[in-house]
Order: structure tokens, then C-alpha cells, then sequence
């Protein structure tokens, strides 16, 4: 065995799991425990959301995109509604933009803390992982009081929203913000100053500021690495405007920014508590008026159908930045309609993160970019000719092993 | 790489000068939200698509920009192309979208690829590849992204001419079983599998 | 719940995706969190479908994973149940018509409980279950 030079093995991972738009298949080649290259191939839950969209009206596509992804899905129908916005010249009721706003804080908390506790189920921190969807469970509830439902909201339609926060609903709104602003220092604790995380994530997985913007990243994972962009920052929308809200990257926190897994992890935390903030400040300053500028559905067709132009929506969605351009030439259904999601966008960052990394890394490097949920399925690995299959608990129980052993 | 900021027009007047006659068209859009009604700009621009290359790399001197994605539209006998970018991110409220527009006749539906420019486009290309049969020359990668493999060559589903999907192609979920006797909407009940008699537990739902 | 005579083991679920938004994967993993607490009766999660007794499928099927779906349905050991979790898995939902599905889950596999919801709750989730078990009780002890 000695002295030959061994070939690669290549590993295909995938492609269930439940990530992203789109389950990813990976094939990792590697040499030893180390990974030399990786090729994946995403495609696995492509529904013809785009080719759906345009034979439909406006009004539906908005109940479409809700369900394009289960976790940041006010963001793309808040990118949809303010493009057709645009083309129609709709103008939304600054209440309206408000309640936006908020709404999309609170999406931006709990799919935070979901990550937070996917993360940590990845290391092997079960306890954590219940510990922190536990604490989201109030968001969740406050969300269920906002808008009837715990995940699909449908409370954004073209020209406004569709329902009210009422004065009664601040108290559980103020409670809420109270018991996260509380916890953030529990959790930052927990999180951050615990020796083993710091061991697994500190320059595991690194993206150099360089490669982050050749390769189009957004979101946590691009400020993470040093890149100061944030949508509610550089291009607010809705009620962001009058806020001033400032990217947060994580040299605020750490004092140097270097790229790697505990550098999100600090990004998303810290963006809870921002959130907080805001939406304390929206709820104080929320102008009265409309909710929304066309109530009747009918009305806002026949509006929609006599629009021409074209438009660009873009949102600061949990992962980053979320895009849609909608084309419209006086039919009912758009002619062109294209949805950038957030995770399109991170999927290249990857390759040069996890290159030159361990096998039982790959979990926490594949859900450090947060790719809508946890992470891979199945694992063939090739040795010398003949497959054995290790299975997710497999690849699972590598990156738990690794902690005990660095916890001795 | 410079820094500056620009104001749109700035970055439109640059633009004109660089490349004079091959923009057929530039025009600066906004909105405004909120109670401040703070300005959001967009800048869109047609080119031909011989100066597309060149004008990414002028942009790229102005403030290395985020490319967002590809668009495409089909437009009958021609196939639009829009690539947008931003540009002065980083700077707040200052940020704004540059949109170049290609126009692409059937009869020669080739581009070339940015990638050597911006790395992070060969995704979005590889996607046009396949969605409206766009050939994308000199693409370092050109698998097919998100269709499978066994979908018929040959048809694009963003086209709306004979190449896009055919009516046997669709499947419609809403179909299956659903009782033909009937006129559509509202059909009968689905029968229920046999649940035992016993009520089996609403209790562990309530938290 | 009466847990009756023909009941001697717990209940182990396996999850599969055939492309669904993650909605229903997010209540399905809210499931299992402290506030619903399924696993003091011994439901949990795993990793491999040739541990599960019960098959929670979410999801319109998407042409590329109807083999896998088949194929993972026949590594379950008998008896088994399916589930089939949200609207999308039932009619479509709001994928009614596409050229890249292949169709609801029961025209893949058969499926005995449905469980409608876009996503339905964790309540509606568990009570799927429970009826789920209910007909694995009435199978195992119809075989036994």
C-alpha cells in the first residue's frame, strides 16, 4: 500500500435532502480523509415555478410564490408585489410598507434561529438544537397572531397587505421582542464562547473576500466574509428608508473578519438582535392610513392587465438577496417572469470552501451557507472498486465524532 | 477599482461615451417607499451584444459589480437577454441596479460568456442554455442545471413558439382521480381509508 | 392514546422530500421539538429507510426523483404505512400544472394516510401518525 500513489476517490452525495430549492447531488473527489474538488449538481426539486407563472395572473402567482420556499417565503412575494408595482405604478399606503417590514423582521428571526439550531445538530449539540427551535417557537406563535399561519404567511398581495396589526397585538409583539432580546445573550453565549464550536468552525470552510464577490455571493455568507452589502442598507425598500439600518459584519462582534463558519454563525446571531430593533421602531412609528391601495381583487386585475413594462423586485430575504424580474406587455399573465432566490446565488461559494477540507466537516460547511434546510442524504464512497454505503446517520456520526474527540 | 459613487446619470454618461452608437437605448428609472420617500434608481441599457463583454469590464471599473442573474424573454422572433447587475453596494442608499439588454435573432441565438469576467455567471448561463436554447460560447461548463437528463432535447420551456412545451408534456395534477361523471369543480369527497372506531388522541396536539 | 395489546414497538419514521418547498420539513422538525414532544412515545426520526416503520412523504413529485421514491418505498420493510404530508403530495396544491411533475404521491406509491395542510400543523402532523399506527396495529395484527 505504501509508496503508490493512490487515485482519488470519488464520493457522490445526494441527492435527498431536503435543501434549498433544490436538493444538491455532490461528488466529492477525495484523497484520503481530504477533499480535493467538488462537483455538484443541483435540479432535484425543479417544479416550473417560472413556466407556472406565466400562464397565470398576477393575483395567483403571489399565492405561488409563497410556496417557492417553505422558510423565506415572504421574501419573494414581497419581491413579486413591489415588481408589478413598479410596471403597474401601483403605489403602496406607507402603513403597508410597515407592516412589510415587519413582518419580514420576523421571518428573518426565525429562519435565524432555525439555522442556529440546524448548525448545531450538525455538530453534534443536539440539546442546542431543541433549546434554540424551542426559543423560536414564540416568534412562530407571535407570527401564527400576525397572520393566521405558521409558515406561508399570505399576507402580502400586489398593492398592499392583506391584514392589520392592531394595537391589541403590541403587547404580544412587545413580549416577544423582550424574551428574544433576553435569550440573544444566552444563545450568543452559548454559541460563540463554547470551546469545541469555536474548535470545529474557526477557519473551517473559508471564503476569501476575493472569491465571495467573484462568485456572486449575498447574504450573511458575503458579510461574513468582509463584503459590506445588505439590500436594507444599500437599496431600502418598504419602510427600511426611514430606519437606517447598517449591515452587520462580523468585525463588529470579533474584531477581524476571517471568512470561516464561526464568522456566520456570529453574522446570523447578531442579526436577530438587529431585528429586534427594528421592529421595535417600525411598531412605534407606523403611520395610520390604508393597508392596502386596491382591496378588491377584481379592480386590481383589470389594472394589472392593462400594464406595460418592465421591472426589477429585489429584497433582503434571511439568506440573502432575493430577486425578481417581471415583464409585463398588457396580457393577463406576464410575459417573462425570472426568480433569483438567495441560495442561487451561494451555491458556487461551495467549491472553494470546501476544497482541501475533511470528509466530517462536510455538514457543517454545506449548512454554514444556510441552504434553506439541513443538509445531505446518502454517501457512496468508491474504495478501490468496491461501493459501501454510509448512510446520512453515517456522515452525521463522522462530524459528532469528530467534537467528542476534540472535547478530550 | 475606483470608489466613487456615482449618481445614475454619472454612470449612463459614461456609458455613452465609452460605447457611443452600440447602445440603442438607455433610460433611468425610480420609486420611492416609505414615509421619507428615499429613491431607488434603475438603469437599464440595450446593447449589441458584441460590446457586452466590454461593457461588463467598463462596469467592473466603475465599482466591481454583483451580478444577480440572467433573464430572458422570447420576443417572438427574437430572444431578449437582460443581465443585471448593482453596483455602489456597500454605500447606503446609494446602491443601484444596471440592467444591459441583448437582443438575439433565432436565426443566430449565440452570446459570449462573462465568465472570464465574473465567474459566478456560469450558473445563470448554463440555465439559459437549457431553458431557451441559447448557445453560450466559450462557457467553461455547459451541463444542463435544473431539467433532467432524459428531458427531450430540443425543447425550451421558456420559448413560446414550437420549441417551448408541448400540451402532452403537462401534467395535470389536479386531474388524478378525480371522478369524470361530474361536471369540474366540486367533485365528490375522497373516500377516507378505514379509521378505527376509537378516538384516537386530539390530546398530544395542544402544547 | 390506548396503546393496545399488538403494540410492542415503538414507531420510527423516515422522511422523504420529492421536491417540496421545505415547508412541510420544517413541521415536520417542529414535530419532534420539545413543545410537541412525539418522542416520549418512542416516535423518532431516522436516518435510513430500512429502520422505519412508517414513510412521511412531502412534496409534488419531480420527474428526477419518482425512481428514488420507488426505490426507497421498496427497502421498507413490511408492514409499512405511508404518509403523505401536505396539499402537494394530495393534488398538486398550488403546482397544479407542470411539465416536470410526475404526478400526486399516490399515483407513484400507494399511500394510506393523508395529511392535508399547506403545511398542516404540528397537531395535524401527529394525529397522522397516530392514525398511522392505529392501521399498522390492524395490519401487524391481521398478519400476525
Amino acid at each position: 500500500m505504501s509508496g503508490e500513489k493512490k487515485s482519488p476517490y470519488i464520493v457522490p452525495i445526494g441527492p435527498t435532502h431536503p435543501a434549498l430549492k433544490e436538493p444538491v447531488m455532490f461528488n466529492f473527489e477525495m484523497d484520503g480523509e481530504m477533499i480535493r474538488d467538488v462537483d455538484f449538481a443541483p435540479g432535484q426539486v425543479h417544479r416550473g415555478i417560472e413556466w407556472m407563472g406565466m400562464r397565470r395572473n398576477p393575483v395567483q402567482i403571489v399565492h405561488l410564490t409563497d410556496r417557492i420556499c417553505g422558510i423565506c417565503g415572504v421574501s419573494h412575494t414581497l419581491a413579486f408585489s413591489r415588481a408589478v408595482e413598479q410596471v403597474t405604478g401601483i403605489e403602496v399606503p406607507e402603513r403597508a410598507d410597515y407592516i412589510r417590514s415587519i413582518i419580514a423582521e420576523f421571518e428573518r428571526i426565525q429562519s435565524h434561529l432555525l439555522w442556529a439550531g440546524v448548525a448545531a445538530h450538525e455538530l453534534g449539540f443536539d440539546s442546542l438544537l431543541y433549546l434554540t427551535w424551542q426559543v423560536r417557537e414564540q416568534s412562530m406563535d407571535v407570527i401564527e397572531n400576525l397572520t393566521g399561519n405558521r409558515v406561508n404567511y399570505g399576507l402580502v398581495q400586489v398593492g398592499g397587505v392583506r391584514r392589520d396589526i392592531v394595537p391589541e397585538q403590541h403587547r404580544i409583539i412587545e413580549d416577544c421582542l423582550s424574551a428574544y432580546e433576553g435569550a440573544l445573550g444566552k444563545l450568543l453565549d452559548l454559541f460563540l464562547h463554547d470551546k469545541t464550536i469555536a474548535m470545529r468552525c474557526r477557519d473551517v470552510g473559508l471564503l476569501s473576500k476575493d472569491d465571495a464577490l467573484k462568485l456572486c455571493t449575498v447574504g450573511p455568507t458575503a458579510r461574513a466574509s468582509g463584503v459590506n452589502v445588505d439590500l436594507r442598507q444599500d437599496y431600502p425598500y418598504c419602510a427600511y428608508g426611514d430606519l437606517d439600518v447598517r449591515a452587520i459584519l462580523p468585525d463588529q462582534y470579533a474584531g477581524e473578519t476571517r471568512g470561516d463558519v464561526y464568522d456566520r454563525i456570529v453574522v446570523r446571531l447578531l442579526e436577530v438582535g438587529q431585528s429586534c430593533g427594528i421592529i421595535r421602531q417600525c411598531l412605534s412609528e407606523m403611520p395610520a392610513g390604508e393597508i392596502t391601495a386596491e382591496p378588491k381583487l377584481a379592480k386590481l386585475l383589470a389594472i394589472c392587465k392593462k400594464a406595460q413594462g418592465e421591472a426589477i423586485g429585489r429584497v433582503e430575504a434571511p439568506r440573502g438577496e432575493c430577486f425578481h424580474y417581471v415583464l409585463m406587455e398588457g396580457k393577463e399573465a406576464p410575459a417573462s417572469w425570472k426568480v433569483k432566490a438567495s441560495s442561487y446565488s451561494n451555491l458556487m461559494s461551495w467549491i472553494p470552501m470546501l476544497r482541501g477540507e475533511q470528509i466530517a466537516d462536510i455538514p457543517i460547511i454545506v449548512a454554514s451557507i444556510d441552504p434553506c434546510l439541513s443538509c445531505t442524504d446518502r454517501v457512496a464512497v468508491v474504495r478501490n472498486g468496491s461501493p459501501s454505503i454510509l448512510t446520512k446517520d453515517d456522515l452525521h456520526r463522522l462530524s459528532v465524532e469528530k467534537t467528542r474527540r476534540l472535547q478530550q | 477599482m475606483t470608489e466613487k459613487v456615482l449618481s445614475p446619470e454619472q454612470v449612463a454618461q459614461v456609458f455613452r461615451e465609452k460605447f457611443g452608437a452600440a447602445i440603442t437605448d438607455i433610460r433611468i428609472t425610480e420609486r420611492r417607499e416609505g414615509v421619507k420617500k428615499n429613491p431607488n434608481f434603475n438603469i437599464w441599457i440595450d446593447i449589441d451584444r458584441s460590446i457586452l463583454n466590454p461593457a461588463v469590464a467598463t462596469l467592473i471599473d466603475i465599482h466591481f459589480p454583483h451580478f444577480a442573474v440572467i433573464s430572458g424573454v422570447d420576443t417572438g422572433d427574437a430572444v431578449r437577454l437582460i443581465y443585471h447587475f448593482t453596483v455602489f453596494y456597500g454605500h447606503p442608499g446609494a446602491e443601484c441596479t444596471v440592467s444591459f439588454s441583448v437582443n438575439l435573432p433565432k436565426s443566430d441565438l449565440s452570446v459570449p460568456t462573462i465568465s472570464s469576467l465574473i465567474p459566478g455567471a456560469v450558473f445563470s448561463e448554463r440555465e439559459k442554455q437549457e431553458f431557451l436554447g441559447v448557445r453560450v460560447t466559450d462557457i467553461p461548463d455547459g451541463r444542463r442545471l435544473f431539467l433532467p437528463d432524459d428531458f427531450p432535447d430540443g425543447v425550451y420551456p421558456w420559448r413560446k413558439d414550437e420549441t417551448g412545451v408541448s400540451d402532452g408534456m403537462i401534467n395535470e395534477l389536479w386531474r388524478s382521480k378525480r371522478p369524470t361523471d361530474r361536471p369540474a369543480p366540486p367533485a365528490a369527497e375522497k373516500e377516507l381509508c378505514e379509521l378505527p372506531a376509537e378516538d384516537v388522541a386530539e390530546k398530544e396536539g395542544s402544547s | 392514546m390506548k396503546p393496545t395489546p399488538s403494540f410492542n414497538r415503538s414507531l420510527w419514521v423516515y422522511h422523504f422530500n420529492s421536491g417540496s418547498c421545505n415547508g412541510c420539513e420544517i413541521e415536520i422538525v417542529a414535530t419532534l421539538c420539545p413543545r410537541y414532544d412525539p418522542e416520549r412515545f418512542g416516535i423518532k426520526l431516522v436516518g435510513s429507510p430500512r429502520h422505519a416503520d412508517v414513510m412521511l412523504v412531502t412534496g409534488p413529485v419531480v420527474k428526477k426523483m419518482k425512481d428514488r421514491l420507488l426505490r426507497v418505498y421498496s427497502q421498507i420493510p413490511d408492514p409499512k404505512v405511508v404518509m403523505c404530508i401536505g396539499t402537494c403530495g394530495i393534488s398538486g396544491g398550488v403546482f397544479f400544472d407542470s411539465y416536470n411533475l410526475e404526478g400526486p404521491v399516490d399515483e407513484v406509491i400507494p399511500v394510506d394516510v393523508y395529511v392535508p395542510g399547506c403545511p398542516p400543523r404540528p397537531e395535524a402532523i401527529i394525529h397522522g401518525v397516530v392514525t398511522a399506527l392505529a392501521k399498522l396495529e390492524r395490519l401487524e395484527g391481521g398478519s400476525a
